[in-house]
């Protein structure tokens, strides 16, 4: 029986698709975050307080959960069961400079508490579990670029506890504030034993983040 | 008193990115935590920065935030009798 492709969103500061179909939109860089979450999401004013790296992994979750048409409160089983396992190159770099500038100059230093909490990569996580309410695992890994065969491997390692059943997977970055790329994708357990099947459709979604 | 209040606003909306609030939908009676504009912990010592920062007040005791806190109207008072700039 053929398996079916794992469903997928796409996301940088100029592009967005959802299973390969592209979204329309306006705006670019940071503001093309604001647009997504305006068109397509519209009802978590949290979303205006975080750092780059949480928006793009929040609007990539939220176009993929809409895709899939998933339950936002799903069983208690389904909650305890879903893990999040993100990857990035640059993990917090960006809100570590936003924070350090409000500590820069002695005779002008407030340090910014809502700048300071997103100097750690695994807020985004953070942020899609309190959401969606999801009580599973959640991991962010740093590496200089993705690579389908490691993630692969990271996620069939994830499945081994016995309690997760699906994993949002998926790459997130963010450089700079108006500088983003993000992939994003739910593997189930059932897809988990075959890596090299799970390889193969990561690298796709990689070739197209890397060619946009 | 009316112009610090609005000015107020404008600073706390800027702050605490509250993008889809405009001044004149904060409530100056309403609580400015839990019901009314629904700030958390973060925003409280957000708060205590701006108040810092904009009006010179060091507020030794987080504490009394609870306190200060409580509305715009009772924000804005306490402003003005202790701001040192």
């Amino acid at each position: 029986m053929e398996r079916r492709e794992l469903d997928f969103v796409v996301l940088n500061q100029g592009y967005v698709s959802v299973n390969g179909r592209e979204l329309e939109h306006e705006a670019s860089g940071n503001a093309l975050l604001t647009e997504l979450y305006r068109n397509h999401i519209a009802d978590w004013p949290k979303f205006f307080k975080m750092d780059t790296l949480s928006k793009a992994g929040f609007v990539a979750s939220e176009l993929l959960i809409k895709e899939l048409g998933e339950h936002r409160l799903g069983s208690e089983e389904f909650a305890q069961g879903r893990a999040i396992v993100l990857f990035g190159a640059t993990a917090s770099l960006c809100a570590d400079r936003n924070y350090q500038e409000t500590i820069q100059d002695k005779d002008n230093y407030y340090p910014s508490p809502a700048l300071f909490v997103y100097t750690l990569p695994n807020i985004v996580t953070g942020e899609i579990a309190i959401r969606n309410h999801w009580r599973g695992e959640t991991s962010f890994y740093v590496t200089e670029a993705p690579d389908a065969a490691q993630m692969a491997f990271h996620l069939a390692c994830a499945f081994q506890d016995q309690v997760t059943d699906s994993i949002l997977a998926g790459w997130v970055d963010s450089s700079r504030n108006d500088d983003f790329q993000a992939f994003m994708t739910v593997v189930r357990r059932e897809d988990a034993a075959d890596t090299g099947w799970i390889e193969g459709q990561l690298k796709r979604m990689i070739n197209i983040l890397n060619n946009k | 008193m009316e112009e610090m209040i609005l000015k107020l606003k404008q600073e706390i909306i800027e702050v605490l990115n509250l993008e889809d609030i405009k001044p004149e939908e904060i409530d100056n009676d309403a609580p400015l935590f839990g019901e009314g504009l629904g700030l958390d912990s973060i925003d409280a010592l957000e708060l205590i920065v701006l108040m810092e920062k904009n009006y010179g007040i060091k507020l030794q005791d987080p504490a009394k935030g609870k306190e200060i806190f409580k509305s715009i109207n009772v924000m804005a008072d306490y402003i003005q009798k202790n701001r040192t700039r």
